[in-house]
């Protein structure tokens, strides 16, 4: 049988707004309007095959596809930063895709596409984070059957969890996650706020941005509206509680952002720097300074050492 | 089968499918996302005669072969009909527990509701959604309401709701996660009742 | 001196500009057509077809081409472009029994109508390299014609042979050929999953997954000894029904292999002792797939037979999530992705949960080391 291809003069064929075709979105955006009016749940979506692969953030993709206008601001993130090879690649898709105006600070954004953090600048009421989403089931790690973890969440049966977060306790002395800690939505359903640190847990809280979660290979959406409780599980007598870092970043000082280890040498030294690339930035701006910035000649650390 | 003398009648769509539908669905999404408060329309859309503009807009964004549509009878015009099934190629049933979206007039008889599927404890995403055409929409104190989206509280009124919704709505209330969620339509505004939020008359 | 990581962006072109040049190899040597894969490298193409869920050999070859041989590469380029096509049309129902045979065996019956079709199959060569492919190219072969051409009448073993004694479970055709079938790239997977999603997804599965499961049943990890009914490879036409016009029209022909297998049954105490099956069916030619599809949905018919699930093989929520290789080469994969973050909270509870047993491992030696002024009774 006869076969056509269609190329057009750049050697690409050419793809609707936002790459996918109106009636996938029709389908995310139905599934998202379920998604805000149920919290917490994992609303089912019929994903589709992206141009790149699952476990990259193709769920984040899907929404953002469906939820992206042209007059929209798109800011990408990675590990919190716009430079990494993945938040430039996303990136890059959309502002060719969709055309849209893209940008690196928090505040200019419309919408905010993460894998792994939640910006440190407090989001408003007109921005949207959509997050990357691998695993968006909390029970998984439990109970891998999804016909059974369905029933948990119906039952709002969710005594496995707290058994193991209590044998956590039991063996380590603490509850021994650090990411995609899991919390309570609106006293209803257990969710995974995807792999950030529990440092962002706190954020998610009566948030007044709208939150939304994308699990493309795993083919689930769901959503926190506006001002909605979200409440990390814990237990009275071991109350959760986030990272704390002994140093300040090395580059604006700041001692309530989330600090990268970076190790500078193979003798052991090592500095700290805040992930959020756009919050160190605009800090550094504003001209607050950490010890090892290059503006410091005697960075603070050399300052004390001569003051000896 | 002649296709000319089927469209000839037919009114338009959206002027640019992707970006009017965008423009529909993010009012969507924010009422949704903050049940209560109150959007603009955000295009010019041509209405056939049973629906109103808000309530066209709405379906164009959202419906299509994947979603079955039931109308209410004065809903339920020729015109209506050809045009869903024109511009969103979408079934429509006369059996409204097979709806996903149900669309009727605040003055129609609205007993109808009971029967709107509201998906089950598993699937509780599998529910149909109420498009109420109404008059007026507006923040005054009628009903204050409170839940997730929602900063403290917000009013609304929405002008000749009768009291067996909110009958029906406190026992949809009830019943989460399942549940129907609400779009009220007014010719140029829209607000929405996730099944989330909580209704005090006032 | 530290400075944040900067140039993502161009890093990224000139790595696709590395990835060009690595893909087209030693200039001196003649680029590669894609009519040259589509043609010389046949099975290549319909495996990218099948695990792609596109029938089109020109864009598998173009995909191969592309993705430097990479089959799992070659195959998302596939499934990514099939994505955004929109859907004109359902076809009817494929009818295998019209199938225009190319080969075409049965293991169960020495003879039958229609006779035994050995066709193209690596089956009986010797693997022995030829190096005259390497050193001349090859002479120009035509493949001799048969003295008789093949029965036009190929009849299903399962169906129309075995099935007339009652011998084996019977399998209703859809009484309404119009009914829906699932389509797993059109809405969400629901478990547990119907035999049309199920085999779906095992005929766009990943041929190497689906291999060692179909495997794995013959070795116990499922109570199913097969025998292959009926193998069959070749071409069938496609049609739709297009709603303006009312009647059937022909768009095309596919190649297809399908197999049926016959397994052990036992009855019970209400049902005769009778055959069970399973089936496989995939784009091209492609006998090792068909019949590992056919073990594995036999497998997964567990629940329906009242067996015991016993192998992962029978597991079908375990089977249909692990078996597409675009969604599992993306996640395996995507660990190589940055995770310094959520690393660097791994490293802070570490750290501390050293330190609070070291200091808890010296408080008891300084407890232990101190003199107790009255021994424990």
């Amino acid at each position: 049988m006869e076969q056509t291809v269609n190329y057009s003069a750049d050697g690409a064929t050419a793809y609707n707004f936002a790459y996918l075709d109106e009636q996938t979105k029709r389908m995310i955006r139905r599934a998202l309007l379920k998604a805000v009016a149920i919290p917490g749940y994992q609303v089912p979506f019929a994903g589709r095959e992206m141009p790149m692969p699952y476990g990259w953030g193709t769920g984040g993709v899907q929404v953002t596809a469906a939820v992206i206008g042209p007059n929209d601001t798109l800011k990408v993130i990675d590990q919190g930063a716009d430079d990494t090879t993945n938040a430039v690649s996303i990136r890059q898709f959309f502002a060719k895709t969709a055309n849209v105006a893209t940008t690196e600070k928090t505040a200019e954004a419309s919408i905010i596409q993460t894998r792994h953090r939640i910006p440190e600048k407090e989001l408003r009421e007109d921005q949207v984070l959509v997050y990357q989403v691998p695993i968006p089931e909390p029970l998984r790690f439990l109970e891998p059957r999804e016909t059974e973890t369905r029933k948990m969440h119906a039952l709002e049966e969710y005594g496995l969890m707290h058994v193991k977060l209590y044998e956590d306790i039991a063996r380590h002395g603490h509850i021994a996650t650090t990411y995609a800690y899991p919390v309570m939505v609106d006293d209803r359903y257990v969710m995974d706020p995807s792999p950030t640190p529990k440092f962002d847990n706190p954020k998610m809280n009566d948030m007044a941005a709208l939150q939304l979660f994308g699990a493309g290979r795993e083919k689930r959406i769901y959503a926190l509206p506006p001002y909605t409780k979200v409440k990390s599980l814990d237990f009275e007598d071991h109350p959760f509680e986030v990272q704390t870092w002994k140093d300040e970043c090395g580059m604006c000082g700041a001692r309530d952002s989330y600090l990268d280890e970076v190790i500078l040498d193979d003798q052991g030294n090592r500095m700290f720097v805040c992930s959020d690339t756009d919050y160190c930035s605009e800090r550094q701006e504003a001209g607050h300074r950490g010890p090892q910035h290059h503006d410091q000649p005697l960075g603070k650390a050399a300052r004390e050492k001569a003051a000896e | 089968m002649t296709l000319q003398s089927q469209t000839s009648d037919l009114l338009p769509g959206f002027d640019h499918a992707a970006f009017d539908s965008n423009a529909v669905f993010r009012v969507l999404l924010d009422a949704m996302s903050r049940p209560g408060c109150i959007y603009d329309l955000p295009v010019s859309i041509a209405t056939p005669d049973g629906l109103n503009a808000s309530a066209t807009a709405t379906l164009l964004a959202m419906a299509d072969m994947d979603t079955t549509i039931w109308l209410s009878t004065s809903c339920m015009t020729k015109a209506a009909n050809d045009h869903l099934k024109f511009h969103c190629g979408c079934p429509i049933s006369d059996d409204v527990a097979q709806a996903d979206f149900a669309v009727a007039r605040i003055d129609d008889d609205l007993s109808f509701i009971t029967r709107l599927s509201m998906g089950n404890a598993e699937y509780p995403d599998q529910s149909a959604t109420l498009i109420l055409m109404v008059d007026d929409i507006t923040n005054a104190p009628a009903m204050k309401l409170t839940g997730p989206g929602i900063k403290d509280s917000h009013d609304l009124a929405i002008k000749n709701l009768p009291a067996s919704f909110h009958t029906w709505r406190a026992e949809n209330h009830h019943m989460f996660p399942c549940g129907v969620d609400v779009i009220f339509a007014s010719l140029t505004q829209i607000s929405a009742l996730s099944r989330t939020t909580r209704i005090e008359v006032i | 001196m530290y400075v944040a990581v900067k140039g993502g962006e161009r890093a990224i072109n000139n790595a696709h500009r590395l990835l060009a040049e690595q893909r087209r190899g030693d200039k001196k040597v003649a680029e590669i057509q894609t009519d040259q894969i589509e043609q010389q490298l046949s099975l290549s193409v319909t495996r990218v077809m099948a695990e792609g869920s596109l029938y089109d050999r020109d864009l598998a070859a173009l995909a191969i081409k592309q993705a430097r041989g990479d089959l799992i590469e070659a195959i998302f380029l596939m499934r990514a472009y099939r994505t955004t096509l929109p859907r004109f049309a359902f076809s009817k129902p494929i009818k295998t029994a019209d199938m225009d045979i190319s080969r075409r065996i049965s293991a169960t019956f020495k003879d039958l109508p229609g006779g035994q079709i050995l066709g193209p199959t690596f089956d009986y060569t010797h693997r022995l390299l030829d190096f005259t492919l390497m050193a001349n190219g090859e002479e120009p072969l035509d493949a001799p014609c048969g003295e008789h051409p093949v029965d036009d009448h190929m009849p299903r073993v399962l169906d129309d042979i075995l099935n007339d004694e009652g011998l084996i479970q019977d399998e209703p055709v859809p009484v309404d050929d119009t009914a829906p079938v699932a389509d797993l790239t059109r809405e969400p997977v629901k478990f547990p999953a119907g035999r049309d999603l199920r085999l779906q997804n095992l005929s766009r599965g990943d041929e190497g997954f689906v291999l060692a499961l179909g495997y794995s049943t013959q070795r116990g990890y499922a109570n199913s000894h097969a025998f292959v009914g009926e193998i069959r490879y070749g071409s069938v036409s496609v049609e739709i029904e297009p709603e303006e016009l009312g009647f059937a029209i022909d768009i095309g022909d596919i190649e297809l292999t399908e197999c049926e297998t016959v397994n052990k049954f036992k009855g019970s105490k209400t049902k005769l002792p009778q055959f069970t099956r399973g089936y496989g069916l995939v784009f091209g030619q492609n006998e090792r797939k068909a019949i590992s599809m056919a073990l594995v949905d036999r497998a997964m018919r567990a629940d329906e037979m009242g067996e015991q699930i016993m192998g992962p093989a029978q597991d079908s929520e375990f089977v249909m999530e692990h078996s597409d290789n675009v969604q599992s080469t993306g996640f395996v994969e995507h660990i190589k992705l940055p995770h310094y973050v959520d690393f660097q909270g791994e490293l802070e509870l570490v750290r501390r949960m050293r330190t609070e047993v070291e200091e808890r491992l010296a408080k008891l030696d300084t407890e232990t080391a101190r003199p107790q002024p009255e021994a424990a009774e």
